[in-house]
């Protein structure tokens, strides 16, 4: 149990210049009342006060820059100390020919670019949000956005870890080479696991050589005319690097669609891939971007969800797209939201917010779709979304079972680290 | 020899045709594609559905017999090995794909359908499955999925692990779970990711569904022959870091090229030559041109003395063939073979190679060499004749000394075949206490009672609980371990 002065034994661990309290540390974790925020510098003090924590038992909620920490959902009940690791943000290794980084999970994102771009390279993670966040943030989340299509999700590129776990262990597992099957799989465990049973410190991943030529074409046209083209994008055997159909207005005048499709390859093959993509569809885009225009319009989309206070995401394989976006565009009429659904990834998210007398509706609506979504073999999560809202329709379909839970006793048998998962 | 009682049963679980006690046709189970390490188990039982896969695995539990899943044994780790008269559950029964989801470019299958089979079978579609280990012919998915296996063409594709998306497993206490399915996005714990590459020690995957990728519209093949295999290594470094994305580049050293050429499977390498290089390029046609191209020209400016290029599908297919069949081929020099399989850092390349061929000058042994080098994934095969037990001597001394060299470098001490048997007592090389005690419990995570594949994977010695393990973290997480742990010392040095 925790008492009053446990946050406090924990905060103490840290000079004061590195911690914030009160209203600063909520301002910073975006309006949640957390009892304070803690900015380690490296692994051991990460360690110490994970240690700590579990002497007092004191609740953690391992974060980067805290890009979600408002989004709701965390388990616990009290308000617990943030452990940010935005300040560990050391680049240790980077070889550019071997095409693999080792960075401190705190690296920022732009910090990133600015190492990889003069080199002709790129870490093509399109996750949700990971454009303003941390490297170890966006393993932590372990999302996927469109362009995993291509070169696979974020755990697909994490080759190791250094974490320390909820019992304050030091483990550094995988390694930097691309090809790798020693022992067990800690790092996809440990990717995707949401700080539920460690603080990841330190991240090796795979990069990509930049290609060429980035282009991107847009289709304009109503809702059923947008479900043609991606459904034409979708069968193509053309290499399409990503796809995406946006909804705006709840989908109900007409040109309120666009389908988006990124193309990535050598200038001459991207150059063939979108004519003949074009003349599958039937149709000239509504424009195409190139270059600088091509990749400035997508790292603007990676934080679309920003800011939303509700966003949904509904997934389920391709060609059941009725049905999620059935109930994405039910979402989006009851929260003037707009949809973005990934057309070769079958992910469909809704961003929004309801009225203030909407929320039950809102509910109601969301159980209707995780029913649905669920009878097709698909899984409905929020990924952010006010309590009331949560406490009815769920964050998660599902509840991990026995496995789930004797791998969070394993790493963090006090419980001491707060998460949404499992 | 197992009791009877326990034939009986398995018999009842999976028709008198699916269990095997008589001596001879067991001798067919006593080793993997590793044929150093060789014991026969107590008995094999072949079930064909999830649920007599659940039968057999309580009724062997129940037994208090280990168990031993198996593919088609051509592991290169000794992984299906049966120890301590474990009983071998087979998959060769289960080989039905169960459905081709052509719309949304996946398939689902029983684990014993062959690797090669399932991509002939999406072909119509239009698809294939990436992962294309060399033994594809022969090896199942199943054993896919235990070993997280490679291939040539994971160098752009990647490994079996990005291509499972769901898995029906039967755990050792006989229950079936359910872990992801139906597409990529599956919320909470990557357990899909974690099963796969677990090598047999968490449970037996009886339904795994896998993902499928559109067949590339055209292929270039390039053969580039050099005198130095360091400037082959440097050519591929060069092609990477220039932004070109082959589907596979691939060394075969001069040893290997003798031995290939002088067999059945002679692709036309000069046998005069210290290394070819094998670089593949697939997409779209546009392009295809210019990129093989450009890699040439990296290869004449890191001193290829010839490259060629597959004029058409036969020459292609015998360039592969030379490559594929490579181990085969080095049967016919030596009666043994050491394998091994580190992945060292590309850039790290040319040093590796020289270093390894001054360690086999040192020990006066013949390495052959015949790797993936786009990943930097090595097979430095010692050729060897264990009768000779100096030579036995040599080879064991030569072979640490070359994993330890690429563990330096930044590497791994396997890439595709995994740990097994083979390279447990390795595993301490390039993992600490803390590690091995985090892989010993996500393993009784599965496996409570310690039945599954035992004696694979983790060092006994590292069991928290295993006298003499300094880090033990109290008495109840030990219980229990060791039990089923066989006497490695006993095991027949490769």
């Amino acid at each position: 149990m925790s008492t009053a002065t446990a946050p406090a034994a924990v905060a103490q661990l840290l000079p004061g210049n590195r911690v914030l309290t009160g209203a600063a540390a909520s301002e910073w974790s975006g309006g949640r009342a957390v009892e304070a925020v803690l900015f380690p510098t490296d692994t051991d003090e990460v360690r110490a006060l994970v240690r700590e924590a579990n002497e007092t038992g004191t609740d953690l909620l391992p974060a980067g820059n805290g890009s979600w920490l408002d989004a709701g959902g965390w388990t616990g009940v009290r308000g617990g100390v943030v452990v940010s690791t935005a300040r560990l943000d050391t680049l240790f290794h980077y070889e550019p020919a071997d095409l693999t980084l080792t960075a401190g999970a705190g690296l920022g994102w732009r910090k990133l670019a600015a190492v990889l771009e003069p080199n002709g390279q790129w870490l093509p993670w399109d996750a949700p949000g990971a454009a303003a966040g941390t490297l170890g943030g966006a393993v932590a989340c372990g999302g996927s956005g469109p362009l995993s299509a291509r070169y696979g999700a974020i755990r697909d590129n994490v080759l190791g870890l250094e974490v320390v776990t909820g019992d304050g262990r030091l483990l550094r597992i995988g390694g930097r080479v691309v090809k790798n099957v020693a022992g067990y799989d800690l790092v996809r465990l440990f990717t995707g696991s949401r700080g539920s049973l460690g603080v990841i410190t330190r991240v090796s991943v795979r990069l990509f050589p930049r290609p060429e030529a980035d282009m991107t074409m847009v289709f304009e046209g109503g809702v059923e005319r947008g479900l043609e083209v991606a459904r034409a994008v979708r069968t193509t055997s053309l290499p399409v690097a990503a796809a995406e159909m946006d909804i705006r207005g709840g989908g109900a005048s007409g040109r309120e669609t666009r389908v988006v499709v990124r193309v990535l390859g050598s200038r001459e093959e991207a150059e063939e891939v979108c004519s003949r993509l074009a003349a599958e569809i039937g149709a000239a885009p509504a424009g195409t971007m190139r270059g600088g225009e091509s990749d400035v319009f997508h790292r603007r989309r990676s934080v679309w969800e920003e800011r939303s206070p509700v966003v949904v995401r509904l997934a389920a394989l391709p060609d059941q797209v009725a049905v999620t976006m059935r109930w994405a565009r039910e979402v989006a009429r009851r929260t003037r939201g707009e949809i973005a659904a990934d057309v070769l990834g079958g992910v469909v998210r809704v961003k929004g917010s309801p009225a203030d007398d909407g929320t039950a509706e809102l509910a109601a609506v969301l159980m209707r779709a995780r029913r649905d979504v669920e009878a097709v073999g698909g899984t409905m999560t929020l990924s952010r979304a006010p309590q009331a809202v949560a406490a009815t329709a769920g964050w998660a379909g599902g509840g991990g079972g026995a496995l789930v839970q004797r791998i969070k006793s394993l790493f963090d048998p006090g419980s001491v680290l707060l998460s949404r998962c499992p | 020899m197992i009791p009877d009682t326990l034939t009986r049963s398995l018999a009842e679980i999976c028709g008198p045709g699916g269990v095997i006690v008589d001596e001879d046709r067991l001798l067919v189970y006593e080793s993997d594609a590793l044929t150093a390490y060789r014991h026969r188990p107590g008995a094999v039982v072949l079930p064909r559905t999830t649920a007599e896969v659940q039968g057999a695995v309580t009724a062997i539990a129940r037994h208090g017999l280990p168990i031993v899943p198996r593919g088609a044994g051509t592991g290169l780790s000794g992984g299906a090995v049966a120890l301590d008269g474990a009983v071998v559950v087979g998959t060769a029964r289960m080989n039905r794909i169960l459905e081709i989801d052509a719309a949304n470019r996946r398939a689902v299958l029983q684990p014993g359908v062959i690797n090669a089979e399932l991509s002939a079978a999406a072909r119509p579609h239009g698809l294939y499955y990436a992962p294309d280990p060399s033994s594809q012919t022969a090896c199942t998915i199943g054993g896919n999925v235990a070993e997280n296996s490679g291939g040539p063409h994971c160098l752009k594709y990647g490994v079996t692990s990005r291509y499972v998306t769901g898995l029906t497993v039967v755990l050792p206490d006989g229950s079936v779970a359910k872990l992801g399915g139906r597409g990529r996005e599956a919320p909470g714990y990557d357990l899909v990711g974690l099963f796969v590459g677990s090598e047999g020690c968490f449970g037996i995957a009886t339904e795994i569904e896998v993902g499928l990728l559109p067949l590339p519209e055209g292929v270039r093949t390039l053969l580039g022959i050099f005198d130095r295999i360091e400037d082959a290594g440097r050519a591929v470094s060069d092609i990477v870091s220039a932004g070109l994305l082959p589907a596979a580049m691939e060394i075969i050293d001069g040893p290997t090229i003798r031995a290939v050429e002088d067999s059945v499977f002679a692709a036309g390498y000069p046998t005069d030559a210290e290394a070819a290089l094998v670089i593949e390029f697939d997409g779209l046609e546009a392009g295809l041109d210019g990129e093989t191209a450009r890699a040439a020209e990296f290869c004449r400016r890191a001193g290829a003395r010839e490259v060629r290029r597959a004029r058409d599908e036969a020459e292609r297919m015998a360039l592969w063939k030379g490559r594929k069949k490579a181990f085969g081929a080095m049967g016919r020099i030596a009666p043994d073979l050491l394998v091994q399989d580190a992945t060292v850092p590309r850039t790290t390349l040319p040093a590796i190679l020289k270093g390894i061929s001054e360690i086999g000058k040192r020990y006066d042994l013949v390495v052959a060499n015949v790797f993936h080098a786009g990943d930097g994934n090595l097979h430095p095969n010692i050729l060897f004749d264990r009768r000779d037990e100096d030579e036995l001597e040599r080879v064991e001394r030569a072979s640490k000394e070359i994993m330890q060299l690429c563990v330096d470098s930044g590497g791994t001490i396997t890439g595709e075949h995994g740990v097994g048997l083979d390279k447990k007592h390795h595993m301490p090389l390039i993992y600490g206490a803390a590690e091995l005690d985090a892989m010993w419990g996500v393993r009784r995570v599965f496996d409570p009672s310690g039945v599954m594949n035992p004696g694979k994977v983790l060092p006994e010695e590292t069991a928290p609980g295993w006298p003499g393990h300094g880090e033990g973290r109290g008495a109840a997480e030990g219980e229990g371990a060791g039990v089923a742990e066989p006497a490695v010392a006993a095991m027949a040095p490769p």
